[in-house]
């Protein structure tokens, strides 16, 4: 086939990816499947839904954010137990019903214990599923291809990324073709608005 | 190719045993729907033209909760004399409409995360909603300990901040760990509603065609793209944020039944206290549930095939469910006010059914343990509008079941020179009317300008809609 690809981005830029159309769950598994086969690392695949098995064909590893959210419950069981006990233990012991203020009264300060360790975990939990993520990044160069906006919510995409040290964009486009992708397209890096942040991935 | 009148459980005769794995579950989508259809039906609502109940309605609820705010206004600056509340009844409409609220919030959080958990994937297209209305129920509820206090500026002294008098508060107090039990449930449940939207608000943004949309759907979008390694720690936070609920909502109706069940006022000394929110949560938390999606349903047709009868069929079970549990925590707090042969106990529970709030504790009972039952038939279960006024009436009971609790117990404790008696006055009507046109402005909201279902669980969930290649060996690897 030609190599005349149907561009999007600013041509003037550097390409960030070459970008397929994938019709089914199927072939974009299938697709991957044979990209990791042919040595490729970088690309990315666009799911409208989580796609099982997906990640394990890319041979992603799990995810870290279990080990984080541990990480921010633990701490915030100490967080709540020093807010608790040293005002109430030391600098300003509030004695009510000749209540004991020590130790021994522990129970009486789990309730708030547990309400603050779920509500650490939980903005741990959704802080690092946005920062693992990527996220918050407002522009992408995935977001100049029409198609890939167009289609929200229901094709699915994948994306060799011309960071990949095997990438060269005949073979890609010819490999991508081979392997049922169609709407091939090259996707530029967009126009930077400042002088400074034109730093590709 | 509707299977929906099938019922699998009768495939079977009864006493045999059965493989489970053979059962065909109902279609999740009616009318063998495909993603794309799932999409337009679902970001229609918000892109389409605002219909003209949605005005009607917001300038209803609008106005209530206009006139509810001017109430608050009007009770923070003359004082909470303006409320029927007096000694000994210091909680009146207050707590009980606090309590009232926060109960119905459980019953989201526990639709989306405890059936979320379980793989109940009938759940997924209503969860999204049911999250709405619990964190608009728990706005509701935050509006009645804030303004309670009377010196409304004095609220921060709630909280451990440092100050110049070196005071710091009770931390061993109910009452405190109210405080922080209803901001931890107000903000994991707002975090786990919008972080489940974060992929369907991407959608809308790519879809979007105006430029304000653009802008605020991809702001609030914060860049997804759905890329694999994103979905791969989203599918994580989700699981993980779904274990946190559950606990959270298991562990706030404990802790706002301890405001209760800890003090010695005879009603609500009862170490059943905890169990008995929490069912009576779920239960009018469910009833609200099918309050809001039935005229959803009636409003935007193409939720039909979405929101399946079969779908609101087990919502009413989980609400005959717990309107059983319901009717036996009655029995049994009847029962062990005989049994505690304690003569202030007893003599409560004789003042609530035929003292002069009879009629309250009459409503409540007569409401709560007839209506769930009528959900035992399949001909009323099937039957949308009558579910529909049946859910209503539920509500109703359980908030005459709060007051009756909050209010009855306080009037007539352990010194009969002591008892009193309550009046609620037009602010404390007013003001609980505002935190009803509160939640249903907020709920006109929602509807209007965010994805009213998690439209990819709902997609994932389809047939076909996972790849069944990924088992296979790798090729060439």
């Amino acid at each position: 086939m030609s190599f005349q690809l149907p561009t999007c981005g600013s041509k003037d830029e550097p390409l960030y990816a070459i970008g397929a159309r994938f019709n089914t769950p199927d072939d974009l598994v299938r697709a991957v499947k044979r990209l990791r086969g042919s040595g490729y690392s970088s690309f990315e695949c666009f799911t409208p839904y989580p796609l099982h098995g997906l990640p394990e064909v890319m041979h992603l590893n799990k995810s870290i954010l279990s080990l984080l959210v541990l990480g921010g419950g633990i701490s915030a069981v100490i967080i709540a137990l020093t807010m608790e006990l040293i005002p109430s233990c030391l600098i300003y012991p509030l004695i009510v019903d000749g209540k004991p203020l020590n130790l021994s009264a522990l129970p009486q300060y789990i309730p708030i214990t547990v309400a603050l360790t779920l509500m650490i975990s939980a903005i741990t939990a959704v802080a690092g599923m946005i920062l693992l993520g990527g996220m918050p990044r407002l522009n992408n160069p995935m977001f100049a291809w029409d198609l890939f906006s167009r289609e929200a919510g229901r094709a699915f995409f994948l994306a060799v990324e011309a960071r990949d040290r095997k990438f060269d964009a005949k073979d890609v486009t010819e490999l991508l073709h081979d392997l049922g992708g169609y709407e091939i397209t090259a996707i530029h890096e967009e126009e930077p608005d400042l002088p400074h942040s034109n730093n590709r991935r | 190719m509707s299977t929906l009148s099938a019922n699998p459980e009768s495939a079977t005769p009864p006493g045999d045993s059965v493989d489970l794995s053979t059962i065909e579950r109902p279609p999740q989508v009616l009318n063998g729907r495909d993603p794309h259809w799932v999409t337009d039906a679902v970001c229609s609502i918000v892109e389409s033209k605002t219909p003209l109940w949605w005005y009607i309605g917001i300038s209803i609820s609008g106005t209530f909760a206009a006139i509810g705010g001017a109430c608050i206004l009007y009770m923070i600056a003359t004082g909470v004399g303006v409320w029927g509340s007096n000694s000994p009844c210091f909680w009146a409409w207050d707590i009980t409409n606090f309590i009232f609220w926060v109960s119905m919030a459980h019953a989201g959080s526990l639709i989306s995360a405890l059936l979320f958990l379980t793989r109940q994937k009938w759940s997924l297209s209503i969860s999204r909603a049911a999250e709405a209305m619990t964190v608009f129920a728990i706005i509701c509820a935050g509006v009645y300990p804030a303004i309670h206090i009377g010196r409304v500026w004095f609220v921060w002294f709630l909280f451990p901040v440092p100050n110049n008098y070196g005071m710091w508060p009770n931390f061993s107090s109910p009452l405190l760990w109210d405080v922080f039990a209803v901001t931890s449930y107000l903000t994991v449940s707002s975090l786990f509603w919008f972080a489940g939207m974060i992929p369907d608000l991407s959608v809308l943004r790519d879809r979007a065609t105006t430029k304000v949309r653009k802008f605020c759907y991809g702001i609030a979008s914060l860049g997804w793209l759905g890329t694999a390694r994103q979905w791969r720690h989203f599918e994580m936070m989700y699981v993980l944020l779904a274990g946190l609920t559950a606990v959270l909502v298991v562990t706030v109706t404990t802790i706002v039944s301890s405001d209760c069940a800890t003090s010695v006022v005879p009603g609500w000394h009862a170490t059943i206290f905890p169990f008995y929110f929490m069912v009576g949560a779920v239960y009018s938390g469910s009833a609200a549930v099918l309050t809001l999606i039935i005229p959803l349903r009636l409003a935007y047709p193409q939720l039909r095939d979405l929101i399946t009868p079969a779908q609101l069929d087990k919502v009413c079970k989980l609400l005959l469910m717990m309107g059983s549990c319901v009717a036996y925590v009655y029995v049994m707090e009847l029962f062990n006010a005989w049994y505690s042969a304690n003569a202030f106990e007893r003599g409560t529970f004789w003042e609530r059914f035929h003292g002069g709030y009879c009629w309250y504790a009459i409503t409540c009972l007569s409401i709560n343990l007839t209506i769930p039952q009528l959900f035992w038939f399949k001909r009323v279960r099937s039957c949308l509008p009558l579910v529909f006024v049946l859910a209503i009436l539920c509500n109703v009971g359980m908030w005459f079941e709060r007051f009756m609790i909050v209010t009855t117990s306080l009037l007539r404790d352990f010194l009969p020179s002591s008892w009193g008696n309550f009046h609620a006055t037009i602010t404390d009507i007013l003001t609980a009317t505002g935190t009803l046109g509160i939640f249903f402005t907020l709920f006109l909201l929602f509807i209007r300008f965010v994805p009213i279902m998690s439209m990819n669980e709902v997609k994932a969930a389809l047939p076909g809609a996972q790849s069944a290649d990924h088992l296979t060996t790798e090729e060439s690897h």
